[in-house]
């Protein structure tokens, strides 16, 4: 649109191509790229999730012992079916549902944990963040998987223990990034503006500079997001994942384990689908990352 | 300086100290009972009683924790239940395993990701650049349980080339090493590609370039030089979460490091074990993160320790 203009409107030496080649014009294109690709993968993976229950698949836990591990593309059972002949697409869509679930939840508290402790850091200062800064410290520090663990042994492998587990895990990137953020929104005018005008100080956190930091903060929940899924999935292998309603990805992998050498879908499909979704969801947050990055640049 | 290392050293006292703290608790709050794990089979309640008794169990858990800070103390951390042995010495068997591991992929990943970052940020926002990101980012999705138990069974039960599992001979190495570090790929290579592209964009660099000095030295002295602040941050970081991270990768491959060990305490409820793994790991992960701390000056005259902002 603009190329065009500056071609015909008024001599210049810029082309349309030497724009089309420019590295501002090639940051956009890529990062138009990523966020399609970023959304093409997690939609194949989303949507069939979210349909589980209404497309017509044979029961997630129902076993069919003359069945047993039939390859992909078997009458009736697109990515054929497990040991104890139950059918496997319907096993990684139904326990997509609770993996997302689980990701989606423990990204929320994350960010809510991380924002409230992160901005409390920034705009206090003195005690308050010396506090959140040792536990960010301690828990870069911490066999954190370790600890992971050991929770989900302590309160059961249940969906709320693990989404708050993975939460706690998480809560450090978002605080230090909100941290950092309100760092630089304290020092500006209209914080000091408000305080003349006679607010609180949290008054003032709350209302003028929690809601100038969000936007920015939550583009890392994206990524957490990729990131809590991953987690899960590692849990779910180490066999303290959830078991009910249905088991996770990284549990069907695991049982899938024993088969490997016989039957491949069994570990290799599971995993290619965990594989697209965060690849998906990395490259969304990516391209989100990259577009806001250069408005900020354009702007300044 | 002294000032600074003996405040440095005081804190991370501290942070292991309430480290093994927490867990000294959560191991006793768990459900699961250590005798029932160590008792024979059909053993009778009388029987587990006196183990429990005799591992000290049946005291009230303020007693436990005094008993646990006075040996700590001591330098005694406690017998395993399961190995019969004292559990630091359990520990420190199996720990040079998983720091040869950490080594190994931190090593691995940093010979790829640096080259690659500079080969990313000489072409930023390329095509070729894009397609490397996205390889990069697509290793990083990829559970490291799954690319695993991929790799063994390309390469060690359809090829078998490489042994599926244990530490017999070096090529044993191969396989956990690539699955963790395909994972950091794309981290460092970032990491890397961000900070050259600012380098390279930066006031000195275009001086030295009108002086004569060429893309060569441009890009691996000055550029690079530069980097070396956030990139040893990063991969002292990085270091620090492999010591503790490679549980599920060291599972998989039947790694004898530390990670499994944790999975086998953990299931057999041997709390001295677990508490000294927690000590050994927490404690090297926070010397790597002091010795990286140390080393900034070294890497640039302009860090003053000690009077960080």
């Amino acid at each position: 649109m603009s190329s065009t203009a500056i071609g015909t409107e008024r001599p210049s030496a810029v082309t349309a191509r030497d724009l089309a080649r420019a590295t501002a014009t090639r940051t956009r294109r890529s990062a138009h790229v990523k966020l399609w690709a970023g959304a093409v993968c997690t939609a194949l993976v989303v949507v069939p999730v979210a349909l589980a229950n209404v497309l017509p698949l044979p029961g997630a836990n129902a076993q069919d012992l003359s069945r047993r591990r039939l390859p992909p593309l078997s009458e009736g059972h697109l990515f054929g079916t497990d040991q104890l002949g139950r059918d496997l697409l319907s096993r990684i869509l139904h326990g997509g549902q609770v993996s997302l679930t689980v990701g989606v939840l423990a990204v929320l508290v994350s960010g809510l944990i991380g924002i409230a402790a992160g901005a409390a850091a920034g705009f206090f200062g003195g005690w308050v963040d010396a506090l959140v800064s040792r536990f960010l410290e301690a828990q870069l520090a911490l066999p954190l998987l370790m600890m992971l663990l050991l929770v989900v042994a302590l309160f059961g492998p249940s969906v709320t223990v693990i989404t708050c587990v993975i939460a706690v895990a998480q809560w450090p990137e978002v605080a230090r990034l909100t941290r950092s953020l309100v760092l630089v929104e304290r020092e500006k005018p209209y914080v000091a503006a408000a305080r003349v005008l006679g607010l609180r100080a949290w008054q003032v956190l709350l209302r003028h500079v929690i809601p100038n930091v969000v936007r920015p903060a939550s583009l890392v929940v994206l990524l957490l997001l990729a990131q809590a899924v991953l987690l899960e999935s590692a849990l779910s292998f180490l066999g303290a994942g959830p078991q009910r309603p249905f088991a996770t990805w990284g549990r069907i992998i695991s049982d899938g384990q024993a088969y490997i050498t016989t039957s491949w879908w069994l570990v290799t499909l599971p995993g290619l689908v965990i594989a697209l979704l965060v690849v998906g969801v990395n490259l969304l947050g990516d391209g989100l990352r990259d577009r806001t990055r250069r408005r900020k640049g354009a702007g300044a | 300086m002294p000032i600074y290392l003996a405040r440095r050293l005081g804190q991370s006292l501290l942070t292991v100290f309430l480290t093994l703290t927490t867990v000294f608790l959560l191991v006793r709050l768990a459900p699961g009972d250590p005798a029932a794990a160590y008792a024979p089979p059909f053993a009778s309640s009388a029987d587990l009683a006196r183990i429990r008794a005799e591992f000290g169990l049946d005291d009230p858990l303020f007693t436990q924790y005094g008993i646990f800070l006075r040996d700590l103390f001591t330098g005694n951390l406690g017998t395993s239940y399961s190995f019969h042995a004292p559990a630091f010495d359990v520990v420190m068997d199996r720990m040079p395993y998983t720091v040869t591991l950490a080594v190994a992929a931190l090593a691995v990943t940093t010979l790829v990701a640096v080259p690659l970052g500079v080969w990313m940020a000489r072409r930023a926002d390329t095509k070729r650049e894009l397609g490397a990101n996205v390889m990069t980012i697509a290793g990083q999705s990829m559970p490291d349980f799954w690319t695993g138990v991929m790799l063994l069974t390309v390469f060690a039960v359809l090829f078998p080339v490489l042994p599926a599992s244990g530490f017999t001979t070096w090529s044993g190495l191969v396989l956990p090493t690539i699955t963790v570090a395909v994972l950091q790929l794309a981290l460092v290579s970032r990491l890397v590609r961000r900070e050259m592209v600012s380098a390279l964009t930066s006031p000195y660099v275009t001086v030295a370039r009108s002086r004569g000095v060429s893309e060569r030295a441009l890009t691996w002295r000055y550029a690079l030089g530069n980097s070396g602040v956030p990139l040893l941050t990063a991969l002292g970081t990085r270091f620090a979460a492999l010591l503790n991270g490679v549980v599920v990768v060291e599972v998989v491959f039947g790694w004898p490091g530390v990670g499994s060990l944790v999975v086998r305490a953990l299931e057999t409820r041997d709390y001295p074990l677990i508490q000294a793994t927690v000590l050994v790991t927490a404690t090297l992960a926070i010397l790597v993160q002091l010795l990286v701390d140390l080393a900034y000056p070294l890497l640039d005259p302009r860090v003053r320790l000690g009077k960080a902002a």
